[in-house]
Formats: C-alpha cells, sequence, structure tokens
C-alpha cells in the first residue's frame, strides 16, 4: 500500500505560488515524512528552487475562475484521483502549514474518503462560520485522504458531475459566493451521493488564520501574525493561512 | 482608579482568552486518535467508557467519531493509547497556560 501527498501549485501574476510551496515542502519533509507528488506546469516548476526527491505531474490549469478579481487556478482538484500515484493520498493545500504530525494517522483508516467540516478561526472572531453563505453546509477540501477505491472514484465522478454544472448547483444551494470553489463542490458532491445524509468527516476543525491577518513571521515551529494592533502566534499546530502575502515572509 | 491600567488589564486578558481558546483547540486536535483504523477522541467521555466496559468484559463494542461500531480486543492497549494522548495534549496545554499565569500577574 502505497501512501503519499498530493499538492496542488500554478503561479499567477499576482501570487508566486512556488514560494509557499516550498515552505510547505519543507514542514511536510519535516513532520510528516510521507512522498510528495506536485500537479504544476512547466512555468511555475521553472521557478521553483531545488527541493529533493519529489515527484511533479505537468498539467495546464484550466483557467477562467478568479477570487477577488484575481486569477485563482483552483478548478484542478477534481482530477486528484486520476493523479494520484499513490493507494492512500492526502491532498493539501499548499497553504496549509503541517507544524504537527497529526495527519499522519489519518492515512491508516478504514475511510475511503475523509474531508473536514470546520474551521477554527485563530483570532476568534468567527470568520468562517459559512452556513449563513449558503443552503449547504460546507466542508474544507483544504486537506482531504482518499483511497483508490471505487466508492473514493464515484466521489470524485460526482464531484466532476457537480464541477461541469456548478452554475446550476450553485444557484440550487444559493451560494453566496459566484467563483468556483471547491469547498462547495465538495460539499454538495459529498451530499448528492451520500444520499443527503451525513458522510465520514475529520472530528476536528482546521486552524485557520483569516486574510486580514499579516503573518509577521513564520518558522519550522509556528507562525507569528498581526492583525489590527496586536501580535499573536501559534507553535506545534496546523495552521491554514488565508493571506497569500505569506509567499514573501 | 488609574483607567490606562485597567485598559491594559482588559487587553491583558483579551489576549490571554484568545490564546487560551486557540490552545484548547491545539489540544482538541491532538486528542484525536486512530485505532484498529477507526477514529476517536482521547477525551474524558471515551477514556471512561473504555475503562469501564474493560472492567466487565474482555472484548466490547464502541462507536468511532463518524458513529461506526468498532470491536476493542485489547482493551488494555486501547485505553493506555487513549490517556497516552490525552495526558500528551493536556501537558502541552498546561504549559501554555503557565505563561498566561505569569503574564496576569
Amino acid at each position: 500500500m502505497t501512501k503519499g501527498i498530493l499538492l496542488f501549485c500554478f503561479d499567477t501574476e499576482h501570487t508566486q505560488y512556488h514560494k509557499i510551496l516550498e515552505k510547505c515542502v519543507a514542514l511536510i519533509r519535516k513532520n510528516l515524512k510521507l512522498e510528495i507528488t506536485v500537479v504544476t506546469n512547466f512555468e511555475t516548476y521553472k521557478n521553483l528552487r531545488p527541493l529533493g526527491f519529489i515527484n511533479y505531474k505537468f498539467i495546464e490549469p484550466e483557467l477562467g475562475n478568479t477570487k477577488i478579481g484575481k486569477e485563482w487556478n483552483n478548478v484542478d482538484r477534481h482530477m486528484a484521483y486520476e493523479l494520484s500515484p499513490y493507494d492512500t493520498t492526502l491532498v493539501m493545500d499548499i497553504d496549509y502549514f503541517c507544524y504537527t504530525d497529526n495527519l499522519l494517522q489519518f492515512m491508516n483508516t478504514k475511510y475511503d474518503f475523509l474531508i473536514p467540516t470546520q474551521a477554527h478561526d485563530l483570532t476568534q472572531r468567527n470568520t468562517f462560520h459559512q452556513r449563513v453563505w449558503s443552503m449547504i453546509p460546507m466542508v474544507w477540501a483544504t486537506i482531504f485522504v482518499f483511497k483508490k477505491t471505487n466508492k473514493a472514484k464515484r466521489i470524485f465522478d460526482m464531484i466532476k458531475y457537480v464541477k461541469k454544472y456548478y452554475h446550476y448547483f450553485n444557484e440550487m444551494y444559493r451560494i453566496y459566493a459566484k467563483n468556483f470553489r471547491n469547498d462547495y463542490v465538495f460539499a454538495i458532491a459529498l451530499q448528492q451521493l451520500n444520499g443527503f445524509v451525513n458522510y465520514n468527516t475529520f472530528p476536528f476543525a482546521l486552524s485557520t488564520l483569516p486574510p486580514d491577518c499579516k503573518v509577521l513571521k513564520m518558522s519550522d515551529k509556528g507562525i507569528a501574525w498581526r492583525y489590527q494592533d496586536k501580535i499573536d502566534w501559534i507553535e506545534n499546530q496546523d495552521v491554514h493561512i488565508l493571506n497569500k502575502e505569506i509567499a514573501n515572509v | 482608579m488609574d483607567i490606562g491600567e485597567l485598559k491594559k488589564q482588559s487587553d491583558l486578558s483579551y489576549d490571554v482568552a484568545i490564546a487560551k481558546r486557540n490552545a484548547i483547540e491545539k489540544a482538541n486536535t491532538r486528542q484525536i486518535i486512530v485505532y484498529n483504523e477507526h477514529i476517536f477522541r482521547a477525551d474524558p467521555q471515551t477514556i471512561c467508557l473504555v475503562k469501564t466496559l474493560s472492567e466487565l468484559e474482555d472484548t466490547f463494542f464502541i462507536l468511532d467519531t463518524n458513529h461506526n461500531p468498532v470491536e476493542i480486543k485489547d482493551p488494555q492497549d486501547f485505553l493506555s493509547k487513549l490517556i497516552q494522548r490525552n495526558q500528551e495534549s493536556l501537558s502541552s496545554y498546561h504549559q501554555m497556560y503557565k505563561t498566561f499565569e505569569r503574564k496576569d500577574d
């Protein structure tokens, strides 16, 4: 049984995502010690400094999606099943930084597919209370684990279907955000495929730093950030950082 | 009454409350444990349940975090792992908590 991590990384005009990838890979190496496969394009690959042994899969990202008016190449996540070379795969956003080995144990469960449904706002403002922004309980496609099984394949087939008709599903579930978000695509696919009842999830909330927090320092133990006039920090705690300026820290 | 000192105390209390909430979240996340390919919380409820059942039966069934039944065939091994993970997470929280106490002096 092979196990590994699948990451997607595409530089854009506004954000040097490859710099975020470099930080993410360093922490995976330190704390998870799993094999890594990066899905990228040649333009991004050229900017990467040598990262040691990593598998690369080159694709051209599907363009057209935006976030706050800027290019956002996040549409290819539905191909994770086909692109992963592993029997058990942990798919992670590159802005999710593993300061612990907490995720490692989830590579050894009986579940075909696991995804988190909760986020913990590190600034305590309850920023991620998403229920008011749609009629469907959201999931966080920031991290998820899947096995190459028939059930997981059907989940990804459903994800592809939802992606194809996303405009319709977006309207049907009255989702406030009109751009393409994997969080909603996965939530819709899982709800539809599971007969509109519960599905298996991670039982923890993703510690998340909202986009209006500026990361001041990032070390191999933790991060410090500023929000308004306050500086705070965490250590030895996995964190999802939404401010893409992290590329320049 | 020095209003400046009172504001400082208020700010400090707020900062400590945020740090404490984040530390608790960190501990809660660390208490998640995979055993026999199922996911559990190493929390007081699970520990007490496993301890109680292990005193009555050699093997028993409990529910994982996704409400699926799991047969526990080696209760002592499971209990030991639950307690170890619970105490590891709380020890880390305790270290953080001591820094809150120092700030509040």
